[in-house]
């Protein structure tokens, strides 16, 4: 014989086990096994006739039940059910109502529905307290791995999710994993320009593009300043080109930023997951590959090819082998003379870097200097540079006759954006006592249309000092005429690729012919480089251009010989001078 | 001709090819109009991803929903490694369908979604929802609950949990094109005709009652505090290959479920397995802490007669209108207690009780029927939907 315990006993058992301190939202379920256990229809706790729990119920439904919590009548209509109710007070201002459709609720279940009112009860105030302890401790936890500034995974979640990634193989089809490094082009200068909430303001800009061109399952986040990461799973490769595109189109729309409307782009580097790649190789090579679509022109992607690495590593010893050039003194400064056209009198000097090399001899500009603007020690070089060559020239300004001589000095991109160009200029200058306005500024136009909004202020304060710019490589790329009349421009000079083939090519002669036209137009002087021939000589004569500089004139020579070959047969026989000898050398 | 009111066809086929088994079963389905609902029933071996897109081509216009099973019930009986179509139409009967994956939202939210389809229904007098469910995925009460949580109390549930053949590796749902794993899938059915449902096991109770001293989700540790896997062995004394092999385990406890005390009736819980480290009984829906649990044995009879009182339940649901069609849930456990060689006499019964109308079905790892209360997940169970 079977005993058959009291149902209400059991009743009672079922639903108290389901009370649970760990687990605040299985009050949920305690509603549920109420309305399981006693086969209701619906069932819900209400607080200040308010539903904080409910089942069996819509929207309409669970309004018109709070309406009736005043009144607890004993029958209910929920949809087309006609329901017996019984409302249970738990404490103050909660309730627990059940509704069920048939059999009203008997004595005995009745008393048991009141017994556990005070569990409930219990059980809400504690899901309140343990609902905001497990509140702070989820805000910790997800402040520890989400960037503050846009919520997005910050590199610990990134290194977590694609290793977890790159150590489960796909179970959707997808062929693999794809990691895209994004990086926003001169994010410094808008920082520097518009101020960091301003940058603030982008980085944030950036992260909802990217949220909003990934697909639910990929992963967006920020590794560190402008630098964003995207995982993605791929059926096809093209797929992560496809996707970068879209991210690079998105981002170059202008956005208004701190008042003003702001033109950016970005790059991105892509890396598709090989099996055995780790993590943070992964991150590594896409990384390098961004390097890539930098140095390809910004705004554009570059897919990681195994080649990037031995070049990185090249780069990498370049850079480490420069950085010793430098503190070395291997960096040397040159001066190639610049004269005028007419009567090929020295006018002055254009300082040029050459690294002497311990073993592989004296090498031109085009072998370190890009590494040097990547390490960022070509700002050291530009100041020193222009320190040694203005030393040199001012005291070749002290001897007669020569106190004309000018110096033009190059100034990359990069040392121009240097918030505190002008204060380390100023000093130079001073103790020099070179006259401003025979100290010219080389930049190339690239950089100077490039980042105009960044440079703008630090050009106005190059002017104050009465410092001008020459323009270098003019015609070789924007040949903007807004800048020429914006900024102290006092120089152009037409590019050795222009004056190589005059007298025979046309097309560059014309081009040589509009920079002459519009200098004149504009007040501005005009030197010619790379002149080698008398004919070119020649045609530039006839063309109007003022100096020109170029082997004809003679090669770049270090200070010393250029004293010596140079300066020292300039001086007058007739009249004794102070001497170059005399002059303090330190 | 025009078409009926409400009208049910069933087509099914053994032959290997799923391409050849795809175009016998429709031909059986002799379409003279376009189904509302086209439900698939499909045996592990046949690709339902391949029957999805011919099916797309073949039967346009029509929704469709289905799912993998361990056996299948077709009018010619009781099959194996099946395809069965249940085809519904008719001038009154109106469907929408819609489906959930539980991998990211769990399954009650799964469950809540697919059954959301039941909002874009052109409501008639009867509604009914189908759900289908993937058997291996969870706490299966949680699907009940979900799926009650958008449907309402005016809205009863019938359906079953997709099988693969007692592998217990993967059951798969399909909806439209989509077939997933983990997933549930909806048809919400509505007529101006009568739909009736009936629920019936036949297992009796033959221990003591028993407490649920500690059980959480589908894991059962312990009775009256001790070992659940303990007191099961001791109470039935199986043969010793019981205890030793998993395989031989589940065979016998396909035929001695645990019993749940409920209000005025027991319900079924299926063991799909145990844990010898731990000496808990694997589920597959929870036992609640707390509960009456009765350890409970099924002989040919009962069971055999649940099946006739399920379809006379749903049938006299119908309060008078002439059945045009069954949908069976039927548990593969009750197929086990049967027997291949008598397996037939329950789905003769079952033609016989419903006067011989299409009917299809298929073998299931749990069954849904909520037609009062807000719970109804059941196992070792026949659930049948009529169709008016």
């Amino acid at each position: 014989m079977v005993m058959q315990p009291s149902w209400s006993l059991h009743l009672l058992s079922e639903i108290l086990a389901a009370f649970s301190t760990e687990d605040p939202e299985n009050l949920r379920n305690v509603v549920n096994r109420v309305a399981e256990s006693v086969e209701a229809e619906v069932a819900a706790i209400l607080s200040d006739g308010t539903i904080r729990f409910c089942i069996g119920m819509t929207g309409d439904e669970r309004q018109q039940l709070e309406s009736l919590a005043s009144s607890r009548p004993p029958q209910i209509t929920i949809g087309a059910g006609r329901l017996n109710s019984y409302w249970a007070p738990l404490g103050e201002g909660n309730l627990l109502v059940v509704g069920r459709l048939g059999d009203t609720f008997d004595v005995e279940e009745r008393s048991l529905l009141r017994a556990m009112a005070r569990s409930i009860e219990l059980s809400l105030r504690m899901l309140e307290a343990i609902s905001a302890e497990r509140q702070a401790r989820l805000d910790a936890s997800y402040q520890a791995c989400h960037d503050a500034l846009t919520d997005l995974p910050n590199r610990l979640l990134v290194l977590e999710r694609l290793c977890r990634w790159t150590q489960q193989p796909p179970d959707d089809g997808a062929c693999g994993t794809a990691v895209l490094f994004i990086d926003i082009d001169r994010f410094k200068w808008v920082n520097d320009a518009h101020g960091h909430a301003a940058g603030d303001e982008l980085l944030v800009h950036v992260s909802r593009i990217l949220q909003r061109s990934v697909r639910r399952d990929d992963l967006v986040g920020r590794l560190s300043g402008d630098e964003f990461i995207v995982i993605t799973r791929t059926r096809k490769p093209e797929a992560a080109s496809e996707l970068a595109q879209r991210i690079i189109t998105a981002i170059r729309r202008p956005i208004h930023v701190a008042g003003t409307e702001l033109s950016h782009s970005a790059s991105v580097g892509i890396c598709l997951a090989q099996p055995g790649d780790t993590a943070s190789l992964l991150i590594e090579n896409a990384d390098m590959a961004m390097y890539r679509a930098k140095a390809l022109g910004r705004g554009r992607y570059a897919l990681f090819q195994p080649s990037m690495r031995e070049e990185a590593r090249n780069r990498l010893a370049l850079e480490e082998a420069l950085r010793h050039a430098v503190g070395n003194g291997e960096i040397v400064c040159h001066l190639q003379p610049i004269v005028r056209l007419v009567d090929r009198q020295l006018v002055g000097f254009e300082a040029l870097a050459r690294w002497k090399h311990p073993q592989q001899g004296l090498l031109a500009p085009t072998a370190f200097i890009a590494a040097a603007e990547d390490s960022g020690l070509i700002e050291g070089i530009d100041l020193w540079m222009m320190e040694a060559a203005c030393r040199a020239l001012g005291r070749w300004q002290q001897l007669p006759g020569l106190e004309h001589l000018r110096l033009s000095v190059n100034l990359s991109a990069r040392t121009l954006s240097a918030a505190d160009l002008v204060q380390r200029i100023e000093p130079i200058l001073a103790a020099s006592g070179i006259a401003p306005s025979q100290l010219f500024l080389e930049i190339t136009e690239t950089s100077l249309v490039e980042d105009i909004q960044s440079t703008t202020s630090t050009i106005q304060g190059l002017r104050h000092l009465g410092l001008k710019l020459a323009i270098d490589d003019f015609g070789t790329g924007y040949s903007s005429l807004l800048y020429l009349k914006r900024f102290p421009v006092g120089l152009l000079k037409i590019d050795q690729s222009f004056v190589a083939d005059l007298g025979s090519d046309p097309e560059d002669e014309a081009i040589a012919q509009a920079i002459v036209s519009l200098a004149g137009a504009l007040g501005v002087s005009v030197v010619a480089e790379g002149v080698e021939t008398e004919t070119q000589e020649a045609r530039l004569l006839e063309l109007g251009s003022d100096y020109a500089q170029g082997h004809l004139y003679g090669p770049g020579l270090e200070i010393e010989a250029t004293e010596r070959l140079l300066i020292e047969p300039a001086l007058p026989r007739s009249e004794p001078g102070p001497s170059l000898k005399a002059i303090d050398r330190s | 001709m025009d078409e009926p009111q409400s009208w049910v066809r069933v087509g099914s086929s053994t032959l290997d090819d799923s391409d050849r088994a795809l175009e016998e079963a429709l031909d059986q389905l002799r379409l003279e109009h376009t189904p509302r609902l086209l439900i698939v029933l499909a045996a592990p071996r046949y690709p339902l991803e391949g029957l999805a897109d011919e099916l797309q081509q073949r039967v346009p216009g029509c929704e469709v929903i289905g799912c993998s099973t361990s056996g299948e019930i077709a009018p010619a009986g009781a099959l194996t490694h099946a395809l069965v179509l249940w085809a519904l139409g008719g001038t009154e009967v109106r469907v929408s369908t819609g489906w959930g994956e539980s991998r990211e939202q769990g399954l009650r939210q799964a469950a809540a979604q697919a059954a959301s389809c039941v909002e874009r229904l052109e409501r008639r007098k009867h509604t009914v929802m189908v759900l289908l469910s993937d058997g291996l995925g969870g706490d299966q009460m949680e699907v009940v609950r979900g799926a009650y949580d958008a449907s309402g109390i005016d809205v009863p549930l019938v359906g079953g949990c997709a099988g693969d053949y007692l592998a217990m590796r993967q059951t798969r749902q399909l909806h439209g094109q989509r077939v997933m794993s983990g997933a549930v899938v909806a048809a919400a059915i509505s007529s101006d005709r009568p739909l009736g449902v009936g629920v019936s096991h036949g297992w009796t109770p033959v221990s003591e009652p028993m407490l649920v001293t500690d059980s959480r989700d589908t894991v059962l540790r312990s009775l009256d505090d001790r070992p659940a896997l303990e007191v099961y062995l001791e109470f039935f004394q199986p043969p010793q290959e019981v205890r030793d092999n998993p395989q031989a385990f589940a065979d016998f406890a396909a035929t001695h479920p645990i019993g749940l005390r409920r209000r005025d009736r027991i319900e079924m819980r299926h063991i799909t397995g145990f844990d010898a480290d731990s000496g808990s009984l694997l589920m597959i829906a929870e036992v609640p802490q707390g509960g009456l649990a009765f350890l409970t044995e099924g002989d040919f009879d009962s069971v055999l007669g649940a099946a006739a009182q399920s379809t006379e339940a749903a049938v006299a649901a119908l309060e008078g209108t002439p059945p045009v069609g069954l949908l069976l849930f039927d548990c593969v456990s009750r197929r086990s207690v049967f027997s291949e060689a008598r397996v037939q006499e329950e789905t003769d019964l079952i033609a016989q009780c419903s006067g011989g109308i299409p009917m299809a079905g298929f073998y299931t790892y749990g069954e849904i029927a909520r037609t009062r209360g807000s719970g109804g997940f059941h196992n070792q169970t026949l659930v049948t939907l009529a169709i008016g």
